[in-house]
């Protein structure tokens, strides 16, 4: 049996062309430029990262999901992926089914695409199946509603590799390559961490709390189990930590000896967070079953916003489709600093629940905000030294997200300018 | 009106030695692990007014009702106007605002 295998038991499928033949097979095409999220998902589709799909979804599978929370061949998925167009434009590119497409991203060719289908559909009955509501505060059903009113259905092939550029190349790994990676490092059991945050002390304790529930009765004389820290990478909002800062915050951990560099990967995904709490966690364990994970951390809230959905909603959700997932959810509990145990515990061990002191990602921001040093029990030194790099090297002075970092960061990844023939 | 919206000012030792100096090293409390700050309160109104001066800044409503995210320099000139008035309540944000 192949070492490549995904959600669903399903063979994760590398749907990418070689540069030689990439050029041949682009000449013609109609060019039809996509936006980040379409590109990011694009590149997500064709290197398997949400395996089984291979391309965006037809109507039959978007139906099911929303019902049933499944693809039409009965695998489940929770989060429908859509590619949206302009009804005019499809007509003004005289674009129908049966077609093959030129995806173009930043001026240059991405991907081909194989339109299978082109579709209506009830944004407002997504939204209440995916989110659980239609009001568009939610930024899930903001994103879904602000769609185009046609959607497109098909296979997608990437002919046009990202060359990821510093410091996203070092941390970027394909579906297959997360595979090889924990099978060099001799891991038998890896627990995905969901990320978009600069590690504080609670982040990391409940991390290492998870390696203990992994590593399950596997025996401990030669390690077998990881933490994989799989960070999401997509939009950005004024005020969230910058992503360089996210990346390197978490890989400083075992480059400062706070993990042992053999129990912990830092890599990310390319995906715009759609907050839909229990669904979305869903959608996490599909996708790192896809990076080889085993097992994925699941804390209160998971992926929630707002008081949208119960701090549990996400748990029992995982329990019921449990047989259908080929990960094991590690439910973790809340981390905070107790000064009376003089240490990070967490919710189910210490019992001074009057003194204990909550973690909160607002106070520990105010407090980088504020250029005051964190206490290394909240914030590792080596971690807030380098989040003050970032700040330096590509925040243009700040650790979170500005307008100008908006407007001008350094792109993620760069695309190879390719001659492509009219059509 | 009741002032029961906060600022937060982290104190590191130099504001901590301005506090002591000022003889206001009591007003600093500490809320995570050692870490100290003062909470400057301010009113509604006044919330309202600094969030249109630094649309930057967030208001969080829903659990610490504070403002967050106020530049550096902002901070530090709030955080002058208390030691000189020896004062953490919304006279505070008033003079700030005046200035
Ligand atoms: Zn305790």
């Amino acid at each position: 049996m192949s070492d490549y295998i995904g959600h669903g038991g399903k063979p994760i499928v590398e749907r990418v062309l070689e540069k030689d033949k990439a050029k041949d097979a682009i000449q013609g095409l109609t060019q039809v430029p996509v936006r980040r999220q379409i590109a990011h998902e694009a590149i997500s589709l064709s290197y398997g990262f949400f395996t089984p799909l291979e391309g965006f979804m037809t109507w039959e599978d978007v139906n099911t999901v929303c019902t049933e929370m499944r693809l039409s061949d009965g695998t489940v998925w929770s989060i429908p992926i859509l590619f949206d167009m302009k009804a005019e434009k499809l007509k003004e590119l005289e674009i129908k089914e049966g077609d093959s497409i030129l995806l173009t991203y930043m001026d240059a060719p991405l991907a081909i695409m194989d339109v299978e289908e082109i579709y209506d559909c009830d944004k407002l009955t997504v939204c209440q199946a995916v989110y659980g509501t239609t009001e568009t505060k939610h930024p899930g059903v903001r994103r879904t509603m602000e769609c185009e009113d046609k959607f497109l259905a098909g296979k997608i092939t990437l002919v046009n590799e990202p060359k990821f550029n510093e410091p996203y190349k070092s941390f970027w790994k394909t579906p297959k390559q997360h595979i090889d990676a924990k099978k060099e490092k001799g891991w038998e059991h890896m627990v995905a961490h969901q990320t978009r945050n600069v590690p504080h002390t609670g982040h990391e304790w409940l991390m290492k709390g998870a390696w203990f529930a992994a590593n399950e009765d596997l025996m401990v004389d030669e390690l077998r189990t990881g933490v994989l820290v799989n960070c999401i990478i997509g939009e950005k909002r004024v005020g969230d930590y910058i992503d360089e800062a996210i990346l390197l915050a978490h890989n400083k951990l075992n480059e400062a000896g706070y993990f042992r560099p053999d129990v912990h990967m830092v890599t990310f995904t390319l995906w715009d967070m759609r907050y839909a709490g229990p669904r979305e966690a869903i959608f996490h364990a599909a996708l790192r079953t896809n990076l080889g994970c085993t097992h994925h951390m699941f804390g209160r809230d998971h992926a929630g916003v707002g008081d949208y959905y119960d701090t549990y909603a996400a748990h029992h959700l995982l329990k019921q489709v449990k047989d259908d997932l080929r990960i094991k959810p590690v439910f973790v509990l809340e981390w905070w600093y107790c000064p009376v145990c003089a240490e990070v515990t967490c919710s189910a061990l210490c019992g001074h629940t009057k003194e204990r002191q909550k973690f909160s990602g607002t106070l520990i921001r105010s407090i980088i905000m504020d250029g005051v040093k964190p206490t290394r029990l909240i914030l590792r030194p080596e971690v807030f030294d380098t989040v003050m790099e970032c700040a330096e090297k590509y925040g243009f002075g700040s650790p979170f997200v500005t307008e100008k970092y908006l407007a001008e960061r350094q792109p993620i990844f760069t695309l190879e300018k390719m001659e492509v023939g009219k059509a | 009106m009741a002032a029961d919206i906060g600022i937060n000012i982290w104190i590191n030792e130099e504001r901590y030695e301005k506090l002591k100096e000022a003889g206001l090293a009591d007003m600093a409390e500490e809320v995570l692990a050692g870490m100290k700050r003062i909470q400057i309160k301010c009113t509604e109104e006044q919330k309202d007014e600094i969030l249109k001066k630094y649309p930057s800044a967030k208001f969080d409503a829903s659990t610490t009702r504070t403002i967050e995210l106020l530049p550096r320099d902002v901070k530090d000139k709030i955080f002058e106007i208390a030691i000189a008035k020896k004062s953490t309540g919304p006279e505070v944000i008033e003079e700030f605002l005046k200035g």
